[in-house]
Formats: C-alpha cells, sequence, structure tokens
C-alpha cells in the first residue's frame, strides 16, 4: 500500500478556461476562481444582509455590522482624523483576505492567498497607495519621513540608507507573511494528513495533531487578515500624519 | 431612575440599557481582556518576520547588485548589514510602540490625529 506523500500538490494551479492574449497566458485558474467566490460571497453577505435592515438586527445583519464595527474601529483608533476616507479601502481588503483565507479552509477547495503574487499585488497595492498619498498630500515634504531629526550629519549617511530599505521593505513583510503563514499552515495539515493515510492503526496521533491543528488554522486565517488591515492602517495613518 | 416617567419612550429605553449595561459591566471588562490577547497574538505573528524578510531582501538586493556593477564581495556584505539594521529598526519601533512609524519619534509625541477624532463613528451609542 504505497500511498504517495504530495503536501505540496493542493497549491498547484490549474487552467479551468485556458485564455492566451498576444503572447500572454490569461487563463482564468481555480485561483483565480477562488478570489471570484471570495468575491461573490463577501458582496452577498453585504447587499443580502444590508437589504431588509431593521433596527434590531437580525443574524445576518448582524454579522455584517460587526464586520464593519470591526474594521471601523481599527481605522478609527489606527487612522484617526482623516481615516474615514480610507475605510472602503481598508473594509475591502480585510474582507477580502478573510474570506479567501477561510474559504481556503474548506477541504478541497484552494487557498488563493497561499500564491506569493496574489498577496504580492495586494502589498503593493497599499505600498503605492501610501506613497501615493503621501506625496500627494505633503509633496515634497513627504520625503523627509527619510530623514530623522536630531541626528548629526555624518550619520545621516548611515541612517537614510537604513530608513530607505525599511521603507521599501514593507511590501515585501506584507506580502511574505500572509503567504507563508498560509502555506505553511496547509503544507502541515496536508502532511500530518499523509501520515495518517500510511501508517495505518496509529493513525489516531497524526489525526489528533491534525484536528488541533485545523483550529490553530482558522485561528491564523483569521489573524493574517487582521494584520494585513492594521498594518495598511499604520502605514496610512504614517503617510497622512506625516512628522 | 425613580418612578418619574420620562415623557419620550426612547429615552426610557435609553434608561434601561445603561441600567442593564451597569450590570453588565464586569462581563465587559472580561472580553477588553480577550481582546488585547487578541492583539497580542497579532503582534507577536507580525513582528516574527520581519527581521528575516529585512535581512533575506537586503542580502538579495546586495548580490544583486555585485551581478550587474560586478563588485564582488562589498554590495552584498554592506547591505547584508544594512538588511539587519533594518530589520532591527523595524522591529524596535513595532515592540517600543506599536504605531512608531518610520523616523525617530517617540510615540506619543505629536499624534494630533489620535485625539481629535477619537469617536467619530459612534452614532449608534447615543
Amino acid at each position: 500500500m504505497a500511498i504517495e506523500l504530495r503536501p505540496l500538490e493542493q497549491f498547484t494551479i490549474e487552467r479551468i478556461i485556458p485564455i492566451h492574449i498576444g503572447g500572454l497566458d490569461v487563463s482564468y485558474t481555480n485561483a483565480a476562481l477562488m478570489m471570484t467566490i471570495a468575491v461573490v460571497f463577501v458582496t452577498a453577505l453585504m447587499v443580502l444582509a444590508t437589504r431588509s435592515a431593521a433596527l434590531v438586527p437580525r443574524r445576518w445583519q448582524s454579522v455584517a455590522e460587526m464586520l464593519y464595527e470591526f474594521v471601523a474601529d481599527m481605522v478609527d483608533s489606527n487612522i484617526g482624523q482623516g481615516g474615514r476616507e480610507f475605510f472602503p479601502f481598508v473594509f475591502t481588503l480585510f474582507t477580502f483576505i478573510l474570506f479567501a483565507n477561510l474559504l481556503g479552509m474548506i477541504p478541497f477547495s484552494y487557498t488563493t492567498t497561499s500564491q506569493i503574487i496574489v498577496t504580492f499585488a495586494l502589498a503593493a497595492v497599499v505600498f503605492i497607495l501610501v506613497t501615493a498619498i503621501g506625496i500627494i498630500q505633503h509633496g515634497f515634504h513627504f520625503l523627509s519621513l527619510f530623514v530623522p531629526h536630531g541626528v548629526p550629519k555624518f550619520l545621516l549617511l548611515l541612517l537614510v540608507p537604513i530608513e530607505l530599505l525599511s521603507y521599501f521593505i514593507r511590501p515585501f513583510t506584507l506580502s511574505i507573511r500572509l503567504f507563508a503563514n498560509m502555506l505553511a499552515g496547509h503544507t502541515m495539515l496536508a502532511i500530518f494528513g499523509g501520515f495518517a493515510a500510511s501508517i495505518g492503526v496509529f493513525a489516531f496521533f497524526p489525526v489528533g495533531i491534525n484536528v488541533l491543528l485545523v483550529g490553530l488554522e482558522f485561528l491564523v486565517a483569521v489573524l493574517q487578515a487582521y494584520v494585513f488591515a492594521i498594518l495598511t492602517c499604520l502605514y496610512l495613518n504614517e503617510a497622512v500624519h506625516l512628522h | 431612575m425613580s418612578e418619574r416617567e420620562p415623557p419620550d419612550p426612547l429615552a426610557r429605553l435609553g434608561e434601561r440599557i445603561d441600567k442593564a449595561r451597569a450590570q453588565h459591566a464586569p462581563r465587559q471588562a472580561a472580553v477588553g481582556d480577550r481582546s488585547a490577547l487578541q492583539q497580542g497574538i497579532g503582534f507577536g505573528f507580525r513582528i516574527g518576520i520581519e527581521l528575516v524578510v529585512a535581512i533575506g531582501l537586503a542580502t538579495a538586493l546586495g548580490w544583486a547588485i555585485d551581478h550587474w556593477l560586478g563588485t564582488r564581495p562589498w554590495g552584498i556584505i554592506v547591505l547584508f548589514f544594512l538588511g539587519v539594521a533594518a530589520g532591527m529598526l523595524n522591529v524596535y519601533r513595532a515592540v517600543s510602540g506599536i504605531s512608531t512609524p518610520v523616523g525617530y519619534r517617540r510615540p506619543g509625541e505629536e499624534r494630533a490625529g489620535k485625539q481629535a477624532g477619537q469617536d467619530p463613528w459612534d452614532d449608534d451609542e447615543n
């Protein structure tokens, strides 16, 4: 009885509808399908839950309101004044990542956020938006972000590159954090699942671990969406309220 | 809150809600603890990767610069140390004040936005 252990198989991209435009492969893949489903779910939740809005919310409406208030609180306490303008952006980001992560927890589905290009695209949007807002609101003064004050001139030679580096590293930390957490978690689940299938009688041990891991993965799924959103808020705060 | 009935039914409802809130105050504190724990976990997940990515990326950048300019091994050496510094700076900032941004500003030094925009969304509470 040979069971092959291929824990990374779950991340393969399959073309569902092959599309080629010019030399570009823009096929509709299983990853794209899961993203579409996530968007449809979020939209459906928000639209259906608020369609018959009541003063005393019913089940779905209160779910939508909880989501709203959670993100509103986060935006409020992290950006403060002028933060409301960014609420739609942060809310979209948070709900999309949350749903993509949670949909990935369904067996045999696909975790879009385990693809680094997806998370990097999201992080790049955040990074470009933050930089653009900083420049639009403060003009040339935005560059003062990289010059720490109260420091001797010759030290600036060393400190400005460090500041620049720590600024430009953000889209990478932001994307790698989300991608690595999802990839590692799902790989681990698949490995323990594979153990259980291959060792027969003693399978209860890896299965037991997997039960715990699934719980942990749900925590990670929610937490990583939260971390992504809160870091976006912090970066926006910095661009809006330049020192 | 005596037998005197406020004229407005909504005001009466408000009073009852206030009373109920007061009774549930201790439980709310416990909920606050849990959200603090949640934030703590989120925080831990956040800074864990900060240092690693900074060093890795800077070193890769140094290697690329060396590759293009033929300055091996100086680019990789210099950028490795810059990466270590940037990573440690990021972690230090994250630890010393969660929202301390780039630049050497202490948290709470001039956070004008925080107080001014305290509760602009809280329209359902009162």
